[in-house]
């Protein structure tokens, strides 16, 4: 056996050793799998553009305790502001703005809402976990947003 | 803490027992199927695509997120929102084998996320993954002498060594590319660092395996 060998034997003797002690519990991957419902059929979807709280965001400082968001679809941008003070709460906008029913969907339950005419609107007491929004406008391509986690 | 996250509760989907219907379509068939098949399949509204993927990728994206030994909660939720990005983005995955580099790095900004918000509001609950370590972990350990010798020749290593180990050691592996980014380090300096590590690794898991062999006799 060449250095190489023993090395990839050792890296693979370790490879079982930490899959053994630290298998996914079974909860976990019934989630993952409970995911695809989740999958969107007949939207466009609005990438993350920018996000206050990720690491690799030089220059963007997050204010205290409020995250900034920006997702883009086609034509529309959706700028969500997340405060997290008492309870959780998600302002949001859409650019260009118009009217809009506006769906805030976690893996338990979804809420709506609708836009005011400034394309804005809001979601208190925002539950922890994975979140996105789903904007149906009329006459237009609904748009889902990634998920983000709150 | 309740140690169920909201992202744990899936009574209202019960995903795994449809895939498990889907998967008999499968069966048939000798060869594995792709990982770009089952990603093309996956976004055509294939379930058993998709659950299919979770086997080959649940240990990776796990492995990665538990590196960064978040309390409970948070970690089945970073998990969960890797997942359901991938559920949105399995379309657009054109080279197949970036996947476990998209998940890996996917679960490294949503877990360094959280880690920044935590520190800055709930410092208290580092507590918790702490505890979360301790005590089950040991109890498996002792359940298998080998498992028991790499792992414990492992916790030996300099904290670099360890986390750099972790993250060549995953399955499916994760190339030096994405590794490079994890961690931060310039990627020419992974592969010899990983030989420093493993040759260290050696050494103390012959230890172990000696004295295990001894106290065998």
């Amino acid at each position: 056996m060449t250095s190489d060998d023993h090395d990839e034997a050792l890296t693979d003797r370790l490879r079982a050793a930490l899959a053994a002690a630290d298998p996914v519990p079974p909860t976990i991957l019934a989630a993952a799998n409970a995911a695809f419902t989740w999958r969107t059929i007949d939207a466009e979807l609005a990438e993350l553009v920018s996000d206050s709280a990720l690491a690799h965001e030089v220059g963007v400082r997050s204010t205290g305790t409020t995250r900034r968001i920006t997702f883009r679809a086609g034509g529309i941008e959706v700028d969500i502001l997340i405060a997290d003070e008492r309870e959780m709460r998600l302002m949001g906008q859409l650019v260009p703005s118009g009217a809009a029913r506006v769906e805030l969907q976690t893996p338990h339950q979804v809420r709506e809402t609708t836009t005011d005419d400034l394309g804005r609107f809001s979601f208190a007491d925002l539950p922890a976990g994975s979140v996105r929004l789903l904007v149906e406008r009329p006459g237009r391509t609904s748009v889902a947003t990634d998920w983000i986690l709150v | 803490m309740s140690a169920l996250s909201p992202s744990m509760r899936v009574e209202r989907h019960p995903g795994p027992a449809a895939a498990a219907g889907c998967a008999a379509l499968d069966s048939p068939r000798m060869t594995q199927p792709s990982t770009g098949d089952l990603l093309a399949r996956a976004a055509a509204g294939s379930e058993s695509a998709w659950s299919q993927l979770i086997d080959r990728h649940g240990q990776l994206v796990w492995s990665v997120v538990r590196g960064y030994r978040l309390d409970a909660a948070s970690t089945a939720d970073v998990t969960q929102t890797v997942w359901l990005r991938l559920v949105e983005h399995c379309g657009r995955i054109r080279d197949p084998e970036r996947l476990p580099g998209w998940l890996a790095r996917t679960a490294h900004n949503e877990a360094l996320r959280v880690i920044r918000h935590q520190r800055r509001v709930h410092v208290g609950e580092l507590e918790d993954s702490l505890a979360d370590e301790s005590g089950p972990l040991d109890e498996r350990l002792l359940a298998d002498e080998r498992h028991d010798a790499v792992l414990r020749a492992l916790a030996d290593l300099p904290e670099a060594c360890q986390e750099l180990l972790r993250l060549l050691a995953t399955d499916p592996p994760l190339d030096y590319a994405t590794i490079s980014d994890l961690l931060g380090r310039p990627i020419g300096s992974i592969g010899p660092t990983r030989q420093r590590c493993l040759a260290k690794l050696r050494s103390s898991v012959e230890r172990y395996d000696n004295q295990a062999r001894g106290r065998s006799r």
